[in-house]
């Protein structure tokens, strides 16, 4: 299996569950020796130049662990004391990057999952990576956490230049987070694309008074097929036409819109698509 | 900062008492290990040459009584300093009319393998030969050691102590018989000193201890086991001495004039 | 590496491990020495029973009856010059009391801080170092903060290094307290003098006798530093031996259930040593090294001070290299 990670990118990663993803991680951070291949993070073997590979990288595998009965800060103080080029500066930085600079000398037992999180990537983060490994990241974190780690994220591979690779088997997740994204079946590489390029809204969905009027109406100016879902509501796939002027005509044709939004096919249907739905949770 | 400062406290002492301690375990071994600069100079004097001014003679008109083995023989305790080597002869003077002598062997301390070392270093060989009385007590010392343990492991260590006693006695009355086959053997049994310190438990095992001794000695045809046990029992107050241990004065003389009751005939009929 | 020792430390210090271990030893030092105390004051109401109360309070008339009762020994040409020595280290002893004036009944701090440690040699000791020993890499394991510390730039020999050197430095760290605390709390209870009573040692064993030519006399202080660093031997050895229980290991509390019924055994199997050979080479029956030096032990064929110390060390060596190799070597799953 082969990776190719760009600068300045967020890489999804994403596999049925139990399939042996976690191991795949735990190989790449050389917590585990691969039976047969090898692992090589910018030029260098994990087996054979752990020190060197390991530099590159910063990651955070399954939960954020912490010494609990250290503080936030003296948790950093254990981290950064291993690796010499981490300043007092670069800790206090990164510190305020991940807005800890207020609970940052409590016990790390009184911090919030999304607390923890936020200080598992500021130890991944302070040796300035390449690479940044998050391994389920928001596991057990609610909606609100998980929006403000994506934000973190983004910030970091856009604002820092760092490759951040996200392991997942939540494919929401992906799609909200990432730019490229591997899909993994069996071993290998079944598909690796463009998030963007996988999403297209085209699907539109009307709600509307008079969805009978409205399906003739799309029939007889372009041509396009539309099904009528619920008592008001009507989807259509429109492709390359453009949904103002449909709107517009609906509206001159005396029809009381109520609602119109596009509705987007899934990385969820790709991943159906490509597995054949089976092993997926 | 408080833990930094605490991280250097305890790095200094660690340094500072590794060094410290590294010296005294290098010590330690030394101690336990080292071989001393034996005195060897002062082993080689011939200090146990017997007393010239005996009689060369056995039959002629003494009687000779060797004191072999612990404190007790050597009498200490008695504060008149006499022990048996003074009472004795007072004692056996009644039957006979020979001159009695006392060679005093006893060493304080000795335990039943010390006295067979001493046995079997030969260097008594020619006084025992010469002896026509042997007394011997011993086992004091051996037993002394585990009064102090609890009861349980007190149970385990008598049956080696006692095990390895009677064999030391065996060992030590087969040397003695191979420098003198003829003399008496006088051999002295164990009593307790102490009053209330001792439980049922306590005497139990003194009195297996005297049995069994009793019945090594008593093989040897010319042994004879004298009990003490009985005649302290209820004389504490009298018989023992300041130290809490031994016989004083009267104690020696009490035993003292047991033993001469005993072989009086022997010492008559010769 | 000084960093990541002192990282070891401080989470040491975090956890409170080190504190706990500390009180527990000023409990039981305090405990010991109230004992102590109470065993002295029924000695003497007991001796002075026996033998009268001058005996008690007149004990140097008892100690010149002694030397003279030496004297006389030592001029008896049926002494052994074996049993020589050990009389004339006695006498020593008495004369140094009379000397000083000192009650050989009284109890010292220096005393009492030396018979806590021969006491405490392999049982008590070995367990406050496990309890900091067990937890060394268990706890990471269980915490799940290990995968944190192997994914570092750091390789993993040097990690588990650093541990072994911060269990090093807290092992003298509490070698060292525990002198400290025992003789300050005795001093409470016996005053604090004692340090340059005579105490005899050198006792040696030749072919399985106690061989006692060599024995003199060294002063107290010098007595209970050979003490300590005979304590520390055996924290050392203990010590590797839970450390690599705890590599092996992933949860604290098997560790140190696995390392404690060990040296629990080992106090049931001492019992078979006279018999059984195999049991000799066993650690647990080898710590205590202290009887040693008082001459205090059921002399065995084959067993002295050497032996012990070569078994004890090769069971460390042995446990040092299992750890390092399983832990480099091992895939982390927690």
């Amino acid at each position: 299996m082969t990776l190719t990670l760009y600068p300045s990118q967020i890489f999804g990663f994403l596999r049925p569950n139990g399939a042996g993803k976690t191991t795949t991680i735990r190989m790449i951070v050389g917590l585990i020796k691969p039976t047969e291949g090898s692992v090589t993070i910018c030029g260098y073997s994990v087996a054979h130049d752990f020190v060197k590979a390991l530099s590159n990288i910063g990651c955070i595998i399954e939960s954020p662990d912490m010494y609990k009965y250290l503080t936030g800060m003296e948790n950093l103080l254990q981290f950064a004391a291993m690796d010499k080029t981490i300043t007092q500066q670069r800790i206090k930085d990164v510190v305020e990057m991940m807005g800890l600079q207020h609970r940052i000398n409590d016990r790390a037992s009184t911090y919030s999952l999304g607390m923890r999180q936020r200080l598992g990537i500021a130890q991944a983060i302070m040796s300035r990576p390449k690479l940044l490994i998050l391994d389920e990241p928001t596991n057990g974190l609610d909606p609100a956490g998980m929006t403000e780690f994506r934000n973190l994220i983004r910030k970091l591979a856009y604002e820092e230049g760092m490759t951040v690779f996200v392991s997942s088997h939540l494919l929401m997740e992906i799609q909200q987070m990432c730019d490229v994204v591997s899909i993994i079946k069996q071993g290998s590489v079944i598909k690796t694309a463009n998030v963007q390029d996988i999403l297209h809204d085209d699907q539109i969905e009307w709600q509307l008074n008079n969805p009978e009027k409205a399906i003739a109406l799309l029939r007889e100016h372009w041509a396009i097929e539309a099904v009528h879902l619920k008592k008001n509501t009507i989807s259509a796939n429109i492709t390359q036409h453009p949904l103002a002027k449909i709107n517009e005509c609906f509206i001159r044709e005396g029809l009381a819109l109520t609602y119109c939004s596009a509705k987007q096919s899934t990385l969820e249907d790709l991943f159906l698509d490509l597995t054949e739905g089976d092993e997926i949770v | 900062m408080l833990k930094k400062s605490m991280w250097y406290t305890i790095l200094t002492i660690a340094s500072v008492g590794f060094i410290v301690l590294a010296i005294g375990f290098y010590q330690a071994i030394i101690v336990t290990t080292a071989v001393n600069p034996q005195p060897t100079s002062k082993a080689a004097v011939p200090q146990t040459t017997p007393n010239s001014t005996k009689l060369p003679s056995k039959n002629a008109n003494s009687f000779k009584v060797l004191l072999l083995g612990d404190s007790i023989a050597k009498g200490t305790g008695d504060e008149n300093s006499k022990g048996f080597a003074g009472y004795l002869p007072d004692y056996f003077k009644n039957s006979t009319a020979k001159d009695i002598l006392v060679e005093n062997a006893g060493i304080d301390g000795l335990e039943s393998i010390g006295l067979l070392e001493q046995l079997q270093s030969q260097k008594l060989d020619k006084t025992l030969a010469d002896s026509d009385f042997i007394l011997i007590s011993i086992g004091g010392n051996d037993v002394r050691r585990i009064l102090s343990l609890n009861d349980l492991a007190k149970e385990d260590q008598f049956k080696v102590r006692l095990d390895s006693y009677l064999a030391n006695i065996k060992q030590t009355m087969k040397s003695l018989r191979k420098a003198n086959p003829n003399s008496i053997v006088i051999f002295l049994g164990l009593y307790n000193p102490y009053e209330k310190a001792n439980s049922v438990e306590d005497i139990r095992l003194l009195n297996t201890w005297n049995y069994d001794t009793q019945q090594l000695v008593e093989q040897d045809g010319k042994g004879i086991f004298i009990p003490t046990s009985d005649l302290l029992k209820f004389n504490l107050g009298r018989y023992i001495s300041k130290d809490g241990l031994h016989p004083n004065s009267a104690g020696y003389q009490a035993i003292s004039n047991r033993i001469s009751k005993s072989v009086e005939t022997i010492i008559a009929g010769s | 590496m000084f960093k990541l020792i002192e990282n070891e430390v401080i989470k040491m210090i975090s956890k409170k491990r080190l504190m706990f271990v500390f009180a527990i030893l000023i409990v039981l030092i305090t405990i010991f020495a109230y004992g102590q105390n109470q065993s002295l004051a029924r000695t003497k109401a007991q001796l002075s029973q026996r033998m009268g109360v001058t005996a008690t309070d007149d004990w140097r008339k008892l100690a010149d009856q002694q030397i003279i009762d030496i004297k006389n020994r030592l001029d008896s040409p049926y002494m052994d010059e074996k049993s020589k020595s050990s009389s004339r280290v006695r006498m020593e002893q008495l004369q140094y009391n009379l000397d000083n004036n000192i009650n050989p009944l009284e109890q010292s701090a220096a005393k009492f801080t030396t018979i806590f440690m021969q006491q405490a040699i392999f049982l008590f000791l070995p367990l406050l170092i496990i309890m900091l020993s067990s937890d060394m890499v268990s706890g990471e394991s269980s915490s799940g903060t290990i995968k944190l510390l192997l994914v570092r730039n750091v390789p993993r020999w040097r990690i588990l290094l650093s541990k072994y050197l911060a269990l090093l430095i807290l092992e003298v760290l509490v070698v060292f307290v525990s002198f400290v605390l025992a003789a300050i709390v005795s001093g409470f209870f016996f005053g604090f003098g004692g340090w340059f009573a005579p105490v005899a040692t050198g006792f040696k064993v030749l072919a399985g006798q106690l061989d006692s030519t060599g024995v003199r006399n060294v002063p107290q202080w010098q007595y209970s530093l050979m003490v300590y660093s005979l304590a520390f031997f055996v924290a050392f050895v203990v010590g590797s031996i839970s450390f690599m229980i705890s590599v092996l290991v992933k949860s604290t509390a098997s560790s140190i259930g696995i390392i404690m019924s060990t040296l629990v055994a080992g106090n049931f199997i001492s019992f078979f040593l006279a018999d059984w050979k195999i049991t000799r080479y066993l650690f647990m029956v080898n710590l205590r090294l202290t009887d040693y030096l008082s001459g205090s032990f059921q002399p065995i064929e084959g067993m002295n001070m050497l032996f012990s110390v070569t078994v004890l060390l090769g069971w460390a060596i042995a446990s040092m290299i299992i750890s390092f190799v399983y832990f480099t070597k091992q895939d982390i799953l927690v």
